[in-house]
C-alpha cells in the first residue's frame, strides 16, 4: 500500500503536469484536453447511474444539453452574468430536468429505463430543433459573450483566452469530478452500490430505493449538465446536434464501457482512450465511429470489465502468483 | 365525393401505409424483446441495410420482385449472424452489455453503409406496374401505397397464422412467457430464438425494401424510423404484438393527420401520446410485465 507522503507527492505532481501543461503543448493540445476533460466529467457522471446504480441511460445527452443551452440562454440574456453564475444555472437546469423526470424514472425496470431515457432524449432533440425563437433550432445558440472570471474588486481574468480558459475548465471539471469521487465514499454511496446488487434488501433494511435512485439521478444529472455548461462555453456555440443527439447520449457508454465500468476512475480513461483514439484515427479516415464501434463490440465481448478491469486482471494475476509463491515457500 | 373527405382519406391512406410499415419494424423488435429481453438497437439498421440491399439489387438487375426476395433474406441472415455469434456470448453478462453490444452493432452498420453506398440520399424509382393511380369508388389513390398496406397486411396475417396456429407458434409464445421451463421441456430454446431473430429482421427488411422507393435510402432512415419503432413498443407494452399493432396505426394517423392539422407540432406528437400513455400505465398499453 502507497503511504499517504507518496499519495500527497503523486497528486502535486498530476497538478503541476496540469498547470505546465498548456505552456508545453500549445493551444491546439490544449484544447484536445479540454474536450478530454469535459467528456470525463460527462462519462463519470453516467458512469454513476451506470456503474453504481446499475441504470443504463441512453438519454444522458438531454441532461448535457440542458446545462449547455442553460448557460448559453443565460449568458445571451442576462446582462452582467457572471461566469460561475452562469455554470450554476447550467447545473440547476439539468437538476430540475431530472427532478421533473424522476418520478416515473425511478420505478421502472433496467430495459424500460433505457428506452424510456432514448426516447425522452430523442423528445429534448426534437424539442431543440422545433423551438427555433429559444434555441435558435440546428444553428443553435452561438457568440454569446463569455464573461471573465472575477471575483470583485480582487481580481478579473479574462476567459477569451484559451490558455486562461483552460484553467477554469479544469478547475470546474476537477473540483466536480472530485465531488462526485466523494459522493460515492459517502455511506449514501455504499447504499447506491446496495442497490444496484439487491434492490429487495436495502428496501428490507430500511432504506427507501426510489428515493435513493431519485438523489443519485439528480445528482448524475446536474453534473452532465456541468459538463454541458463548459462545453458551450468552451465553443461558445451549442447547438442541437451537439447537446442532444443521440450520438452524445452514446459517447459516454462507450468512454464507460471502454475504460472499464467497476472502477471509479474507468471512465475517465475511457475518455482519455476515446480522445486519443479519434486524434488517431481522424488523421486517416473520416469514419471514426466505425472504429469506435468496433472497439465497443470487442471489448464487450473480450474484456467486459473494460481497460481498467483489464489492467486489474493482469496486476491480480502477478500479484497473485507472487503471493502464492511466497505462501508455499512458508508452508515448507 | 366533395374535396374536405377526399382529402381525409388520402391523409388516412398515407397514415395507414406508414401505420403497416412502422408494425413491420416494431412487431420485430417486440417479439425479440419478448423472448430475450432486450431491445435490440440495431433493428432499424437491418431496415435500413436491406433497404440499401435492394437498391444495390435494383441497380443490378432492374426487377422489383428480386430486390424484395433477396435483400431482406440477406438482412435477416445478417441479423442470425448477430444474434448467434455476438448477443449469445454476451448474455451471460446481463441485459446491459447486450444492449449496449447492440448500439455498438448499429454504430458499425450506419458508419459502413457510409463507406459502401455514400452520404447522400439515393432515389429508388416506384417499379411500373406499381405506378399511377387506382380509382376505387369515385377516389383516386397511390398504387404504390395502396401494394405496400396489402403487402404488410399479408405479412401480418402469415405472422398471426404462424404464432396462433402451428406447433413452432406455440414454442415461441411459451418461450416469451418462461423461456427455462420450455428449455427445460426439451425445446432448443437458443434455435428458436435464433428463427424469431431472423425472422424479425426479415420482417424490418421487407419494410425497408417496401418504404425505399417513397423515402429514398439515406444513412438517418434507421434514426427516423428506430426512433418510431421504439416508441410503438414502449407504447404499445414490451413484448405485446396486439399492442405494437394498435399503437403502431394510431401513430401512422397522428403523423399523417399531424401534418395536416398541427404541423409544427407533428414531430412531437407521438412522444406526447407516449408521455400520456406512460404517465397512466408505466409498462405500456398492453404490457404484462416490466
Amino acid at each position: 500500500m502507497m503511504n499517504s507522503m507518496t499519495k500527497w507527492i503523486l497528486w502535486a505532481v498530476l497538478l503541476g503536469m496540469l498547470v505546465i501543461y498548456p505552456r508545453i503543448f500549445g493551444i491546439y493540445y490544449t484544447n484536445v484536453f479540454v474536450t478530454f476533460a469535459i467528456f470525463a466529467l460527462f462519462a463519470v457522471s453516467l458512469n454513476l447511474l451506470l456503474g453504481y446504480t446499475g441504470l443504463l441511460s441512453f438519454g444522458h445527452a438531454m441532461f448535457f444539453g440542458t446545462g449547455a443551452y442553460g448557460t448559453a440562454l443565460a449568458l445571451e440574456h442576462i446582462e452582467g452574468m457572471p461566469l460561475l453564475s452562469a455554470v450554476l444555472i447550467g447545473f440547476f437546469a439539468a437538476v430540475i430536468l431530472a427532478l421533473i423526470l424522476c418520478p416515473i424514472m425511478v420505478r421502472v425496470s433496467v430495459t424500460a429505463f433505457a428506452m424510456l431515457h432514448l426516447a425522452f432524449g430523442q423528445l429534448m432533440f426534437v424539442l431543440a430543433l422545433k423551438l427555433r425563437a429559444i434555441t435558435g433550432g440546428e444553428d443553435g445558440i452561438g457568440g454569446f459573450p463569455i464573461p471573465p472570471f472575477s471575483i470583485p474588486g480582487i481580481v478579473s481574468i479574462d476567459m477569451t483566452d484559451p490558455s486562461n480558459f483552460y484553467y477554469f475548465a479544469i478547475a470546474v471539471l476537477g473540483v466536480s469530478i472530485w465531488i462526485l469521487w466523494f459522493f460515492t465514499k459517502t455511506p449514501f454511496g455504499s447504499i447506491m452500490v446496495g442497490v444496484r446488487d439487491n434492490a429487495n434488501r436495502v428496501d428490507y433494511m430500511g432504506f427507501k430505493v426510489p428515493q435513493t435512485k431519485a438523489i443519485i439521478y439528480m445528482f448524475a444529472g446536474g453534473f452532465a449538465g456541468v459538463a454541458g455548461a463548459i462545453y458551450a462555453l468552451f465553443q461558445n456555440l451549442i447547438a442541437a446536434g451537439d447537446g442532444f443527439h443521440i450520438i452524445v447520449s452514446f459517447a459516454p457508454i462507450m468512454m464507460t464501457m471502454v475504460g472499464g465500468i467497476g472502477n471509479f476512475f474507468g471512465p475517465v480513461a475511457g475518455a482519455a482512450i476515446f480522445g486519443i483514439i479519434e486524434e488517431l484515427t481522424s488523421r486517416y479516415t473520416e469514419r471514426v465511429e466505425l472504429v469506435m464501434g468496433l472497439i465497443l463490440i470487442l471489448v464487450i465481448m473480450y474484456a467486459p470489465m473494460g481497460f481498467l478491469g483489464f489492467i486489474q486482471i493482469i496486476k491480480n494475476r502477478w500479484f497473485e502468483k507472487v503471493a502464492a509463491k511466497a505462501n508455499t515457500e512458508e508452508a515448507l | 365525393m366533395d374535396a374536405v373527405t377526399a382529402m381525409y382519406v388520402a391523409q388516412g391512406i398515407h397514415g395507414l401505409c406508414y401505420g403497416m410499415i412502422l408494425f413491420l419494424v416494431a412487431s420485430g423488435l417486440t417479439l425479440i424483446f419478448g423472448m430475450m429481453g432486450i431491445l435490440n438497437l440495431a433493428h432499424a439498421s437491418f431496415f435500413m441495410l436491406s433497404a440499401y440491399f435492394s437498391y444495390t439489387v435494383l441497380k443490378v438487375t432492374g426487377n422489383f420482385w428480386l430486390a424484395l426476395l433477396v435483400a431482406p433474406v440477406a438482412a435477416a441472415l445478417l441479423g442470425v449472424l448477430l444474434e448467434r455469434y455476438l448477443l449469445r456470448r454476451v448474455h451471460a453478462f446481463g441485459h446491459i452489455g447486450e444492449l449496449i453490444l447492440t448500439v455498438g452493432v448499429a454504430l458499425v452498420i450506419l458508419e459502413g453503409v457510409k463507406v459502401f453506398w455514400g452520404t447522400e440520399n439515393l432515389p429508388l424509382p416506384v417499379p411500373e406496374f406499381l405506378q399511377g393511380l387506382v380509382n376505387i369508388g369515385g377516389m383516386d389513390y397511390p398504387v404504390y401505397r395502396i401494394f405496400i398496406i396489402g403487402l404488410s397486411f399479408s405479412i401480418l396475417v402469415i405472422l398471426a397464422l404462424i404464432l396462433y396456429k402451428t406447433r413452432l407458434g406455440m414454442v415461441v409464445r411459451a418461450a416469451v412467457s418462461d423461456a427455462d421451463m420450455v428449455n427445460a421441456l426439451g425445446v432448443n430454446v437458443p434455435l428458436v430464438f435464433m428463427f424469431v431473430f431472423g425472422a424479425g429482421t426479415w420482417m424490418a427488411g421487407v419494410a425497408g425494401v417496401a418504404i425505399a422507393p417513397i423515402l429514398t435510402v439515406f444513412p438517418g432512415l434507421a434514426d427516423q424510423m428506430g426512433m418510431d419503432a421504439f416508441i410503438v413498443v414502449v407504447t404499445g407494452g414490451f413484448g405485446s404484438l396486439g399492442g405494437a399493432f394498435l399503437v403502431s396505426i394510431i401513430f401512422g394517423f397522428l403523423s399523417s393527420y399531424g401534418v395536416q392539422f398541427v404541423s409544427t407540432l407533428a414531430p412531437v406528437l407521438m412522444f406526447i401520446f407516449m408521455a400520456i400513455v406512460l404517465v397512466i400505465k408505466p409498462i405500456g398499453l398492453f404490457g404484462e410485465r416490466e
